[in-house]
């Protein structure tokens, strides 16, 4: 029984894994990752790991992947066109690596004993998983805390670009934020005003700005 | 593969069976209390004609559906347009299982019978990844359909359903500090203290609240509908869809408001403990377990009633204000829930 599941979900992560590579369309490639995260899921809680197993699919399949969707949808990509493949040097690096692979799993296959000695069964639950973290890997799980922290501030930093509109100016969700190659805020007579509009042209109106695009069209 | 196997998995699959055509009846039964009920809230009948009192409307609705033409676009992804709303309808489905239905019951013959599908060690994070899965079939379908207002609902879902999970998953935080467990049924054990009476919404009030709107964001109701706001997109992400495509979307919305109604009654509002059930009828009786079980669903009928007058009482948020509203407000009050519970846990006050 439990081989038939292992097959049927292991089978089924090789196929997707195979479709997310061989697929043109960029968003059949993200359906068939989320295939892959899916029977990883499955896999995990065969192996009494029911925590990671909801974990994986919480994280990737529910947040990671819903942004890599969204982000393929917002950019409407279009089918990748058949082409030449201009990256020919990469093939023969593609072989050696694939044998590196190979001889990896190899070794790993060679070197593990083929009856384990059964473990602890609750090594997968969440109590030990949180129990570990928070004592023996403290560390770790702080200085990726930190990262994460860091890429949110980042991420913010780079949203907000203050030197654009002025600190007062308000941006609410759909409106278009200014771009500086369009308008300098320096030339306005009133920074302070908040810009609460749905477009650019509007919001230049507002501060009294002329737009060097409308200029360049006006030339 | 022994006998005692095969007969625990088609123990199994009967369990499912029965739960999905329960919840699917009950479900159907919804749209139809909806349909009065706001006809009520406005001043008029609604549907009355098919049955005595329009009871057999589901039925004529779903023969309506079926024999209905199914329309493709022609520009649509095609294979992701079919896929949309099978996503959609099987998240919903799946997040069933998990919960338990009521206590364990000794039958004459067969033995102790658990009422829950699938006992789970992590039954609650389950039912938030099943439910994260989701929103896939809402953004694939307005993707797929190649029309901009399906686009744009299928947009405003993704970034709304992301934004309010998180103050979902936040808001449940509460509950598994003050049970210590993510099981389920450990979760329902442990409010049956105080001769039934001990739940979890009397600890965390706070919690609760946050839970009950982040959970009618989750799943697309008035007042967040944003995601089909008909007044500006036409039908949002099912504009497009037609006949069973669209009951499936429907059916899907419906199974989601069953879904959160019964988290809420199992993490916050007892599961199937009734006051005093225990005293009277003894555990493990049978009365005891179908008390318990009418128990939970009255409190689950009770969300839905909520959620569906709710919608005829509230009008739609804008979408910068549902933003706004969802990060900036029941995000922190979330936090703050969970700092009021911890450090009441710390103080050993409950």
């Amino acid at each position: 029984m439990l081989v038939l599941l292992f097959i049927l979900f292991g089978g089924l992560a090789i196929g997707c894994a195979i479709n997310v590579v061989a697929q043109r369309n960029p968003l059949y490639c993200a359906i068939s990752l989320i295939g892959v995260f899916m029977s990883l899921a499955c896999l995990y809680l065969m192996l009494a790991a029911p925590f990671i197993a909801a974990v994986q699919i919480i994280v990737y399949a529910g947040a990671i992947m819903v942004l890599v969707v969204f982000v393929i949808m917002l950019l409407n990509v279009e089918q990748e066109e058949k082409r030449r493949i201009r990256t020919g040097f990469l093939v023969p690096v593609a072989v050696v690596l694939a044998g590196l692979l190979i001889g990896e799993v190899a070794f790993v296959l060679w070197s593990v004993d083929p009856n384990p000695t059964l473990q602890s069964s609750d090594i997968g639950l969440t109590s030990s998983i949180g129990a570990a973290l928070f004592t023996s890997y403290l560390l770790p799980f702080e200085i990726t805390s930190i990262l994460l922290l860091m890429a949110i501030v980042g991420a913010m930093t780079l949203a907000r670009r203050t030197d654009v509109l002025s600190p007062e100016a308000r941006v609410i969700p759909g409106a278009q934020v200014l771009a500086l190659s369009d308008i300098d805020p320096r030339a306005s007579h009133d920074v302070q005003t908040p810009i609460i509009t749905d477009s650019s042209a509007e919001a230049a109106a507002l501060l009294g700005l002329a737009g060097k695009r409308d200029q360049s069209k006006r030339d | 593969m022994d006998l005692q196997t095969v007969i625990e998995i088609v123990l199994r699959f009967v369990a499912i069976t029965v739960v999905f055509t329960v919840v699917l009846m009950i479900v159907a039964y919804t749209v139809l209390a909806e349909r009065r009920i706001l006809g009520l809230i406005q001043g008029r009948l609604g549907p009355n004609r098919v049955g005595y009192g329009g009871l057999l409307q589901p039925f004529a609705d779903l023969l309506k559906f079926i024999l209905k033409e199914d329309i493709v676009p022609d520009k649509s992804t095609r294979f992701i347009y079919f896929l949309a709303p099978v996503i959609a309808t099987m998240a919903a489905l799946m997040a069933m299982i998990v919960y338990p239905f009521g206590p364990e019951v000794h039958l004459p013959w067969i033995g102790e019978i658990p009422l829950v599908v699938a006992h789970f060690d992590v039954g609650l994070l389950y039912v938030l990844g099943v439910t994260s899965v989701g929103v896939y079939g809402i953004a694939l379908a307005g993707w797929s359909s190649n029309n901009k207002y399906s686009l744009m609902g299928g947009l405003r879902s993704s970034a709304q359903m992301i934004s309010y999970e998180l103050a979902l998953g936040l808001s449940l935080i509460g509950p598994i500090l003050l049970t210590g467990t993510l099981d389920l049924s450990k979760i329902v054990e442990t409010q049956s203290r105080w001769h039934g009476g001990g739940w979890l919404i009397l600890f965390t009030p706070l919690s609760f609240i946050v839970y009950l709107i982040a959970a009618i964001a989750e799943t697309n109701r008035v007042p967040f509908d944003l995601p089909e706001a008909e007044t500006e997109l036409v039908a949002g992400f099912h504009t497009e869809y037609s006949a069973m495509k669209f009951a499936l979307f429907f059916m899907a919305e419906y199974i989601n408001m069953f879904t959160v109604s019964m988290l809420a009654t199992t993490v916050f509002l007892g599961g199937w403990n009734v006051p005093f059930a225990e005293d009277i009828f003894g555990r493990g009786s049978f009365l005891f377990a179908l008390v318990s079980v009418i128990g939970f669903l009255a409190k689950i009928i009770f969300f839905l009633f909520l959620y569906i007058w709710i919608r005829g009482t509230l009008p739609r948020f804008r979408f910068d204000q549902l933003m706004n509203f969802g990060w900036k407000f029941l995000l922190p009050v979330a936090l703050l829930s969970i700092f009021i519970t911890a450090t009441l846990i710390f103080l050993n006050v409950i």
